[in-house]
């Protein structure tokens, strides 16, 4: 019989939910996806932004929208991954129609140490109609950076400057993508790390 | 959008960074190598095709970032969204990129290795490889890490038709560890 409870005791062990210990952020793929499953080939953007704290991509877009003003919700379906998962982005947000900022947004899991967490891709870009229309290019390398490090800190400005802690992390996701222009956009490898807070505005 | 001069038709480019692999800017006056790579190294790449991939494009960046690229391949963007070349090799001054700027417990994962003599890692699930010889940061991006192993025995400087395979120099002390002056 004492056996039996034993036995019973181990199974039971094994089967009863517990409370799920906090997964940490996954940073293993650095880049956003024109589809799923992620491949090297179908990556699109670098990912250039982390949000932390009350990090969940749907504060991450309100207070963007209340900081930058950058409100309009269209654009192209890019996907993310995490923990080996590939899926669509939650989010996007660009400051306009034309030449302009834009930034694609994903929850991940929560993080021990960084709580709740999203990740994005900011970038500027162009409305390209000549010589073939095209939808928007990510803006090339130039003097003031590719057009992924411009929106990477036009955002960081919108956030530092209404009191939010920004950080930045070498990622070295410097990789090149040719854009529909046919130019080139890299990132320089650095990431920015935004603390979000619990109330949006 | 163009900016610049950050794209030069390959053609072109090779006869520049010929010139400039020497330390002497070639080609209507323009300089291609980021100031801090220039009269230090030779650069490398791998030649006018690697594993069955022609040289497409020459880039240059010194902005916040600082490097010439060799773009291997070709790819269709898809309207409104970009897409990867198969294979990049960047050569980076190692005073601004180094392995030591991984040591954040934040920064990605990356396994270090030896690589044709030099301290190196491999980061992004066997997608990038990054080496340190020299004064110079020489990351490459390819999409499996076969790829990479085969597009590393292939590095050899600019100016030489030959030199693929060999031990490449070590690297400057401090470079590894970030302590190279820019």
């Amino acid at each position: 019989m004492a056996r039996f409870v034993l036995t019973l005791a181990v199974v039971a062990a094994l089967v009863v939910p517990v409370a799920p210990a906090l997964a940490h952020f996954d940073a293993t793929d650095r880049y956003t996806h024109n589809a799923c499953p992620a491949t090297v080939s179908n990556r699109a953007d670098p990912v250039n932004v982390v949000f932390r704290g009350w990090g969940t991509w749907g504060r991450a877009a309100s207070q963007l929208e209340a900081h930058a003003g950058w409100s309009s919700t269209t654009g192209s379906i890019q996907s993310f991954v995490d923990h080996g998962g590939c899926a669509p982005m939650h989010a996007q947000r660009a400051s306009g129609l034309g030449a302009r900022f834009h930034v694609r947004f994903r929850g991940q899991h929560q993080d021990a140490a960084l709580g709740w967490v999203a990740v994005a891709g900011a970038h500027h870009e162009d409305l390209v109609l000549f010589p073939r229309p095209c939808g928007h290019a990510v803006d090339s390398n130039g003097p003031g950076g590719s057009g992924f490090d411009q929106g990477r800190n036009e955002l960081e400005r919108a956030f530092a400057s209404a009191g939010h802690a920004t950080s930045r992390l070498w990622w070295g996701n410097t990789q090149s993508f040719k854009q529909c222009d046919g130019d080139y956009a890299a990132s320089d490898g650095w990431t920015v790390v935004v603390a979000l807070h619990q109330v949006n505005h | 959008m163009q900016h610049g001069i950050g794209r030069f038709t390959v053609g072109f480019v090779v006869l520049v960074l010929v010139g400039a692999a020497g330390g002497t800017p070639r080609g209507n006056g323009v300089s291609f190598e980021p100031a801090s790579l220039r009269s230090r190294d030779p650069l490398l790449f791998a030649g006018d095709r690697t594993d069955g991939l022609p040289l497409t494009a020459v880039l240059r960046r010194s902005d916040s970032a600082e490097y010439v690229s060799f773009v291997y391949g070709d790819c269709v963007p898809d309207d409104d969204a970009g897409c990867a070349p198969p294979v990049e090799i960047q050569v980076w001054p190692a005073c601004r990129r180094h392995l030591a700027l991984y040591d954040s417990s934040s920064g990605p994962d990356l396994e270090r290795l030896t690589v044709r003599g030099v301290p190196g890692a491999v980061l992004d699930s066997g997608t990038r490889l990054e080496l340190q010889t020299g004064r110079s940061t020489i990351v490459v991006f390819a999409e499996s890490r076969q790829r990479l192993s085969r597009i590393a025995a292939e590095l050899r400087p600019l100016d030489s038709r030959t030199a693929s395979g060999v031990p490449l120099p070590q690297p400057a002390p401090g470079a590894v560890e970030g302590r190279l002056p820019c």
